[in-house]
């Protein structure tokens, strides 16, 4: 029973053990995804979140897009973005765009990269498991690859008007999100989890 | 029975949301990550029917009030949804205009009638395309975030295009308005309980 998984779209019980590294099983019934097994999640997880929150780090403090016509010109830096809203009187939306692009992703690395180096440790740790929840809830409303499209549209929509330069730190941010997505797809939610309860049985 | 489907309901076992772990349906909480548990989502229905409709009320005035302000040399200029795609088309940047209309206009549309069919195909129990009503409920939730990025290139724009009286663009009010649509709509696609569109299947098969 112990590799057995309900699938979350349609409840039909799935036996998974014969998932090898590299692979993923998904439901014969509804085809939804089911689990997916890599051998060096840890590794995977520690090189692609540390990767990314320095390129986080980096995309913070340089200049992200500038702007000029006629000699008359503006500059902004990643998190001025949401903060100007915040100054227009709008500061829910402020508010989620800030969440959903830099501290959602943020934190979620943070916590990936901890709950990763821990469960390597081979020890168990009574902060697996608030880790683990704040992982999987959280990377859900990350929308760094949104962002990145976002700015190309935005890109096109004022070039027309004025001289747009983009600056080093937008190419840091793309280089975050690649990162971003390439850590969360590494960590399994259910391989995680079997993980932990194993180092908590021992 | 045999050929019937084991199911974890069948089995009378519930699956944690968080950690997929399998208990006794008369456990309450999770036993590896205490998370609380139920064999299926809580008025799953209702929740998500009382969210899509809160999400077609804002839908409405998101689309008719403007999302920014274009201050052009003391012109100011008001810009909704659809004026911003009808602009970007007299640009020539019709690619561009494409990926606003589908994450902005298509995508919230389809997924909210998406949603709808879902909770009343599920009421009425049909039995009919459960894999196709499946995938259709998995894309509605992979698109969903992807309608933020109308409001993250007016969240651009407004913080970089601020040349004095030269040129300046303000956001107006369906920024808001269409940031809750989008939010709440998530937020909906995540209490739908896809499982009970499979629900009735035993029953159905052993009734034959």
């Amino acid at each position: 029973m112990g590799s057995e998984i309900a699938c979350q779209s349609c409840d039909l019980l799935v036996n998974v053990a014969a998932t090898k590294h590299g692979q993923s099983a998904s439901c014969p019934r509804c085809g939804g995804f089911l689990t997916r097994c890599y051998d060096n999640t840890d590794q995977r997880v520690l090189a692609f979140a540390s990767a990314g929150l320095m390129f986080l780090a980096f995309a913070s403090s340089y200049s992200f897009l500038s702007l000029s016509r006629s000699g008359v010109e503006s500059n902004i830096t990643l998190l001025q973005a949401p903060a100007a809203l915040w100054s227009y009187g709008m500061p829910e939306v402020g508010a989620l765009v800030a969440a959903f692009i830099i501290v959602i992703p943020a934190t979620v690395l943070t916590m990936m990269a901890v709950l990763c180096f821990l469960i390597n440790q081979g020890r168990y740790n009574p902060w697996l498991v608030p880790l683990a929840k704040g992982v999987f809830l959280g990377q859900h409303w990350s929308m760094v690859e949104v962002f990145i499209i976002a700015v190309i549209v935005a890109l096109v929509k004022i070039a027309a008007m004025a001289t747009v330069v983009i600056g080093i730190s937008f190419w840091a941010y793309a280089a975050f999100a690649i990162c971003f997505t390439l850590a969360v797809s590494s960590l399994d939610r259910y391989q995680c989890w079997e993980r932990i309860e194993a180092l908590r049985a021992q | 029975m045999s050929d019937l489907p084991a199911t974890a309901a069948k089995s009378h076992l519930a699956a944690c949301h968080m950690c997929l772990k399998l208990a006794s349906a008369d456990v309450h909480q999770c036993p590896r990550c205490g998370s609380a548990m139920h064999l299926r989502k809580h008025d799953s229905l209702q929740r998500t029917l009382a969210l899509l409709i809160t999400a077609c009320l804002l839908y409405i005035p998101a689309n008719l009030y403007p999302i920014m302000y274009t201050d052009s040399l003391g012109s100011a200029e008001a810009s909704t949804i659809m004026g911003g795609v009808v602009l970007l088309i007299n640009l020539g940047s019709a690619p561009v205009a494409l990926v606003i209309f589908i994450f902005s206009v298509m995508v919230p549309s389809a997924k909210l009638m998406a949603m709808f069919y879902l909770v009343w195909s599920v009421q009425r129990q049909s039995p009919i395309d459960r894999r196709k009503r499946s995938t259709l409920y998995r894309i509605t939730e992979f698109v969903g975030k992807w309608s933020m990025v109308d409001i993250f290139v007016v969240t651009i724009l407004v913080a970089l295009v601020q040349l004095g009286g030269l040129l300046t663009i303000q956001p107006g009010i369906a920024a808001l308005l269409f940031a809750g649509v989008v939010t709440i709509t998530m937020i909906a696609a995540e209490n739908f309980d896809s499982r009970l569109i499979w629900d009735n299947m035993e029953e159905e098969n052993s009734a034959n």
